[in-house]
């Protein structure tokens, strides 16, 4: 391979930290996952494998049920910083 | 018997004596369908995300528990009848890794649950009624500070 890398070689922080289950209460650390409205960041951008995709975006599915992770983010329904109340 | 774990959002208009019996008449219904109870772990008061039935507010509790799978649509179905919980969510620890969290889960449970018994006991008794006039008085701060944070 003679052509020199155009990007930063992503890797999977989550396989680093050699994570094996995700808590869905543990709000703070579902934040590198979650884009500035909450949206679910694709894999492409995080570098997420594919294995720790799947988890994180169950447990954020999961947080969004029991109202510690907003839905959307509106102009109207400006979010009230979820992660900021956390103990 | 499958190990199981249920977040409920207990009510915020209620006295602090009527959420405690409203989650011993949950973990009742558990235990009357044939469940152990392994640990419980309240998170007390806090800002819901989004409102859910035009309450902002929210009293979590969760309920860490094994019982027989074929027990759950029962217990649900009495949760769905109890009009104090704005919201329960059901999980279930099936996979030998998620039966490993989970035994993590109720040692940390039961770990700080020894540790807050002693301190809950004085500042409990303070915080009710200063949670009812917090709302008001937090919410311009609360969003302001969100708006910068956008920006």
């Amino acid at each position: 391979m003679s052509e020199k890398r155009k990007y930063k070689k992503r890797y999977c922080k989550y396989c680093e930290a050699k994570v094996d289950f995700m808590d869905y209460k543990d709000v703070g650390a579902l934040r590198f996952s979650l884009s500035e409205r909450y949206k679910i960041m694709p894999r492409r951008l995080t570098g997420n494998c594919k294995r720790h995709q799947d988890m994180i975006t169950a447990v954020i599915k999961r947080a969004r049920a029991a109202a510690l992770v907003p839905y959307t983010v509106t102009r109207k329904a400006v979010v009230t910083a979820p992660f900021e109340n956390l103990r | 018997m499958r190990n199981y774990e249920n977040l409920v959002i207990v009510k915020p208009t209620l006295t602090a004596e009527e959420i405690q019996a409203t989650i011993a008449a949950i973990e009742e219904v558990i235990t009357s369908n044939g469940g152990e109870i392994a640990a419980t772990n309240a998170m007390g008061m806090r800002k819901l995300a989004y409102p859910i039935n035009k309450n902002e507010r929210g009293y979590y509790h969760v309920i860490y528990y094994t019982v027989a799978p074929s027990a759950i649509s029962e217990i649900e179905r009495r949760f769905r009848i109890n009009e104090e919980l704005l919201r329960f969510v059901t999980i279930k620890y099936d996979t030998n890794r998620e039966i490993k969290a989970w035994n993590d889960l109720v040692t940390k449970a039961n770990k700080t649950e020894t540790v807050a018994a002693k301190e809950e006991v004085a500042p409990a008794a303070e915080e009710a009624p200063a949670a009812e006039e917090a709302p008001v008085a937090e919410e311009a701060p609360v969003t302001e500070t969100t708006e910068a944070a956008a920006e």
